[in-house]
C-alpha cells in the first residue's frame, strides 16, 4: 500500500503548482495582496473548523510559545505573494524551481546549524552536489 | 527584471523551509491542525493591515470572480492534509521529495498547455534537461541523507 502513500505526497506536490497557477490569475483580477488575503482568510475558515471538530492539541499554547514560534503566518505571506507576482511573468516551472532551490539550500543550513529547533545534520559533499545541480538546471531554462 | 523575479523566488522558498521548522516547534506543542490554523489566521491579519495601507486590488471583486479561481484555497488546504496522512507512513524525506516530484512535473505541464489561462511556456528539450537534473539532484539529497542516518546509527 506504500505505492498509494507516495502518489499523495506527489499529489501535494501537484496541488501546490495548481495553487499557484490559479493564484496568478485571481490576482490580476482582485490584486496580488487581496489573492494572498483571500487564501489565509478562507483558509483559516477551513482550519478553523478542522480544530473544532478534529483538533488534539491545544491552541491555548499560542500565549506561551516563544514569540519566534508565531512567525510561520508572517513568512507563509510573503511566500505566496511573492508566487503571486513571479508566476504571471516567469510561469509555473522557473517559479517552482526557484522556490525548491530556495527551500532546499535553507533546509540544509538549518539543519547545518540546528536553527528553529531541528536536529543537527552537517552538510555532506552529496547535499553540495544536490544544490549545484539544482543552480545549473535553473540557469538551463532562464 | 526576470532575474529579481527569479531571487524573490529563490528568497520565498528559503522563508517557506524557515517556516516549516517554525511551524514543526510550534506543532510538536500545539498541535499539527492548530499549527496551521494559527499561519492563517495571523497570516490574514497581517495581509489586512498591509491591504488597508498598500493595498492596490479591489478584494469585493472576489465574489465576482470565477468559482474555479477561489478553489485555489482547496488546493492549499489539500495539500496540507495529504501531507498529513503521508509523512507518518513513509517520512519526511521520501515525502518532501515525492512532492517536489509533483510540484515541478505539474508546473511544467500547466506552462506547456497554459493551463488555468496563465503563461504559455512550451516544454523544450532543455526544459527536459531541468527537469533530469532535478531528479538527478534529489537522488542526491536521498542518499547524502540516508548516509547521514546510517552515519548515526
Amino acid at each position: 500500500m506504500k505505492i498509494w502513500t507516495y502518489l499523495l505526497a506527489l499529489l501535494a506536490g501537484v496541488s501546490l503548482s495548481v495553487e499557484g497557477a490559479i493564484y496568478g490569475e485571481l490576482g490580476k483580477t482582485i490584486g496580488k495582496l487581496e489573492s494572498s488575503f483571500y487564501n489565509f482568510f478562507v483558509g483559516a475558515i477551513i482550519l478553523g473548523i478542522v480544530v473544532l471538530f478534529l483538533g488534539k492539541g491545544s491552541l491555548s499554547y499560542t500565549f506561551q510559545a516563544p514569540k519566534w514560534e508565531l512567525s510561520g503566518g508572517a513568512l507563509g505571506t510573503i511566500y505566496l505573494t511573492i508566487l503571486i507576482i513571479a508566476i504571471p511573468i516567469v510561469g509555473v516551472g522557473i517559479a517552482m524551481i526557484s522556490v525548491i532551490i530556495g527551500q532546499i539550500a535553507m533546509s540544509i543550513l538549518i539543519e547545518h546549524k540546528g536553527w528553529l529547533g531541528s536536529s543537527k545534520a552537517s552538510v555532506n559533499k552529496e547535499k553540495l552536489i544536490a544544490v549545484s545541480l539544482m543552480t545549473i538546471s535553473l540557469l538551463l531554462i532562464f | 527584471m526576470h532575474i529579481l523575479i527569479l531571487l524573490g523566488s529563490v528568497i520565498g522558498g528559503v522563508l517557506l523551509s524557515a517556516q516549516s521548522s517554525i511551524n514543526g516547534a510550534f506543532s510538536r506543542k500545539s498541535g499539527t491542525y492548530e499549527a496551521a490554523f494559527l499561519t492563517f489566521f495571523s497570516g490574514a491579519l497581517l495581509l489586512a493591515i498591509l491591504i488597508l495601507f498598500f493595498g492596490e486590488g479591489n478584494i469585493l471583486k472576489v465574489f465576482e470572480a470565477p468559482k474555479w479561481q477561489l478553489a485555489a484555497v482547496w488546493f492549499g488546504v489539500g495539500y496540507l492534509f495529504l501531507t498529513v496522512v503521508a509523512v507518518p507512513r513513509i517520512g519526511v524525506i521520501a515525502t518532501n521529495i515525492a512532492t517536489v516530484i509533483g510540484q515541478l512535473t505539474a508546473g511544467m505541464v500547466i506552462d506547456h498547455f497554459g493551463f488555468f489561462g496563465g503563461l504559455s511556456v512550451p516544454f523544450t528539450w532543455e526544459r527536459m534537461l531541468a527537469i533530469l537534473l532535478m531528479f538527478i539532484a534529489l537522488r542526491f539529497i536521498y542518499i547524502g541523507n540516508k548516509k547521514q542516518k546510517d552515519d548515526t546509527k
